[in-house]
This record gives C-alpha cells, sequence and structure tokens, in this order.
C-alpha cells in the first residue's frame, strides 16, 4: 500500500516512517506540507495519507478540505496525527472528514490501533 | 496640581450680591452672577492634567530615546535571540537524527539475534528432552558456537549504539542554557512593553485584552497548558471520546 507521510518535521515523518514499516506499511512517500503532498495526491497510486494540521503553506485541515473536494481523492482515507488538540478543531476534522485522529504526543500502540480502526471501517 | 478648593466667588462680590437682591437690583444683581467664572478651577484641574501627562510622555520618550538597553535589544539581542531558537531546532533536529540513526542500526542487530536464537531452539530443546541425533547435537553445538561468537560482537555494537544515544540527549542541557537566556530577554522586553503600556492610554490597555480572543479552528501547537483549559483534549482517550460522540 502506497502511503504518503505529510509533516513540516523531517523527524516526525520518520518516526512515523519507521512506525509505518514496522506495521508493514514499506511503500511510504514523504510531503512537508499540504501544498507539496496535494499534487503528490494528484499524480495518483496513493491509499492512505497520514497528515499533521499545523504546517506552513497549506495546513493539514485545508489538505483534508482538498482532498474531499476532489472526485479523484475524496474516498482516499486521512489518519490526523498532530498536537492540535482543541475540541473545536477535533469536531472540524471530523466535518471534513477525517478517518482517524490522533494527538501527539502518541505511541507506536496508539497508531496501529486506529490504523486498524480506519481499515477495518473501510472493509 | 490644583486641588484645594477656592471660593467661586470673593466675599466682596458675594455682599454686593446679597445687597443688589435685598434692594431688588435685579440686572446688577445678574452682572455679577454673569462675571463669576465657574470653569476657571476646572479648567485649571484639566489642565494641570494635561500639563501632568504631557511632563510624563515627554519624560519617558526622552527615557526611551536615552535607553540604549532597547537599541540593543531591537538591534543586537532579538536577531540574536531568533539565531539561537533556530540553532535550538537544529540541535534538537540532530539529536533525533542521531538516536533515531542509532535505532535503525540496532533494530537489525536485535532482529538477527532474535532469529539465531529461533534457529537453534528445536535442536535446543530436542537436547533438553534428549531427543537429538548425533549428527543434530554437532549442528547444534557449532550454531551456539556461533551464536556466542556473533551475539558478543552484537553486544558490543548495541552497547556503542546505546552510548551514542545517551549522548545525543546532551541537547538538553545546552538547548536549556540557550532558551534560558532568551526567556530572560523575553522578561525584559515585556517590562520595557508594561511602561510602553502605562504612559499609552488606559482605553488601548483595555482594547488589546478583547483582541485575545482566538479563533477556536486557528493552529495553536502543542497545548502547555491543557490542565486549566476547558477548550482543550486531555490525551488520546478524550479524543476518541469527544468522536464517538460525534458518530465515529
Amino acid at each position: 500500500m502506497k502511503v504518503l507521510i505529510v509533516d513540516d518535521f523531517s523527524t516526525m515523518r520518520r518516526i512515523i516512517k519507521n512506525l509505518l514499516r514496522d506495521l508493514g506499511f514499506t511503500n511510504t512517500f514523504e510531503a512537508d506540507d499540504g501544498n507539496t503532498a496535494l499534487p503528490m495526491l494528484k499524480e495518483g497510486g496513493f491509499e492512505f495519507v497520514v497528515t499533521d494540521w499545523n504546517m506552513p503553506i497549506m495546513q493539514g485541515i485545508d489538505l483534508l478540505k482538498e482532498i474531499r473536494k476532489d472526485p479523484n481523492l475524496k474516498h482516499l482515507p486521512v489518519l490526523m496525527v498532530t498536537a492540535e488538540a482543541k475540541r473545536e478543531q477535533i469536531i472540524e476534522a471530523a466535518q471534513a472528514g477525517v478517518n482517524g485522529y490522533i494527538v501527539k504526543p502518541f505511541t507506536a500502540g496508539t497508531l496501529k490501533e486506529k490504523l486498524d480502526k480506519v481499515f477495518e471501517r473501510l472493509g | 496640581m490644583a486641588n484645594q478648593s477656592e471660593p467661586h466667588i470673593s466675599l466682596s462680590q458675594a455682599k454686593a450680591l446679597v445687597a443688589h437682591l435685598e434692594a431688588q437690583q435685579i440686572d446688577e444683581a445678574n452682572k455679577i452672577v454673569e462675571s463669576i467664572d465657574f470653569s476657571a478651577t476646572t479648567d485649571r484641574i484639566m489642565f494641570g492634567q494635561v500639563g501632568e501627562l504631557t511632563r510624563e510622555l515627554h519624560d519617558a520618550l526622552l527615557n526611551f530615546q536615552n535607553d540604549t538597553r532597547l537599541v540593543d535589544m531591537a538591534g543586537e539581542e532579538l536577531p540574536d535571540a531568533q539565531n539561537r531558537l533556530n540553532y535550538v531546532i537544529d540541535m534538537t533536529d540532530k539529536a533525533a537524527n542521531t538516536t533515531m540513526d542509532a535505532v535503525d542500526y540496532c533494530l537489525p542487530i536485535a532482529d538477527k539475534l532474535m532469529q539465531d536464537l529461533e534457529a537453534i531452539t528445536p535442536n535446543w530443546e530436542g537436547l533438553m528432552t534428549r531427543d537429538l541425533a548425533l549428527g543434530d547435537f554437532k549442528t547444534l553445538c557449532h550454531s551456539i558456537d556461533d551464536l556466542f561468537t556473533h551475539s558478543k560482537g552484537s553486544a558490543q555494537e548495541l552497547r556503542d549504539k546505546l552510548t551514542e544515544i545517551l549522548m545525543a540527549q546532551e541537547f538538553q542541557d545546552l538547548t536549556g542554557q540557550i532558551i534560558t537566556r532568551v526567556i530572560e530577554l523575553v522578561k525584559e522586553i515585556e517590562s520595557k512593553l508594561i511602561i510602553i503600556l502605562k504612559v499609552c492610554s488606559k482605553q488601548e490597555a483595555k482594547a488589546s485584552t478583547s483582541k485575545k480572543q482566538r479563533k477556536n479552528i486557528e493552529a495553536e501547537g502543542p497545548i502547555i497548558d491543557a490542565e486549566s483549559r476547558s477548550d482543550v483534549v486531555h490525551g488520546q482517550d478524550d479524543v476518541d471520546d469527544l468522536l464517538s460522540s460525534l458518530g465515529f
């Protein structure tokens, strides 16, 4: 499965990449904000997106909205992994169609649990 | 300041006024009343206050002009603080990558050890239950011998990498010192800003507090005061509860 990891901090991308690798997702790609991620996603082939919220140029919430607006991408599962912890934000993300929401700092166990849940729902 | 109360009319004016009134000389009496300047005292008070404020403002501006600390802060220390904070980002980035490099190096070593142990387990169990053919026994001996040699090297490699991880944590001390200095600078700027705010009108100070209300949806970064706030979640369980209440 081709996965895109979107985060402006390379260390966090690396942590998520390593955790995903341990969970069997070895085909991962990286982008440092929504603006870089969107063209990559539009090129096609990605089946899953893990994104941060707070990033320069295009934030994660806007990337999520763009994904849901695009007829070719709207069914793409999106997991948000972010330090943003305001209730309003989580509600906003849910309304925008996020498939899972993890607050940082997080554990490998949480990531696995949420991934399982996302794919279980997608069948 | 003109705080001392003074009569609006003199005693002679009052006596003349009473005399005119008693004599029914209304026009004369009115002239005296009209000649009294009631605004004089209030004007004096107001002018006094304006004068005082002007003096305070003048002194404050003069102090700012003479305050070389402000010049130093704006010209040198603030850009320096930015460089220092960027250095903190670089150091933490480097430490995180050094640690992750070491972990990436160690994981295959741990995996190899586990594989080697799993490989000899069947013959080892056979030996322990006295159910092992001579040929298998010889294989087991060689495997264990290899494992000993290999494990020693692996343990040494793991030890070296663990030391590397340990040493990578020194960023905490160095970045802590840098951040402490930046905090001191921010405190000093805060005290200068308070002086400016005091000089400026109280109305402006009040107006600025109303701007404190942030847009709830705006990205804020890590929450450092979650315990004292009701608008944020406290950990992943809260997130899950909130999402499930929304039908997730």
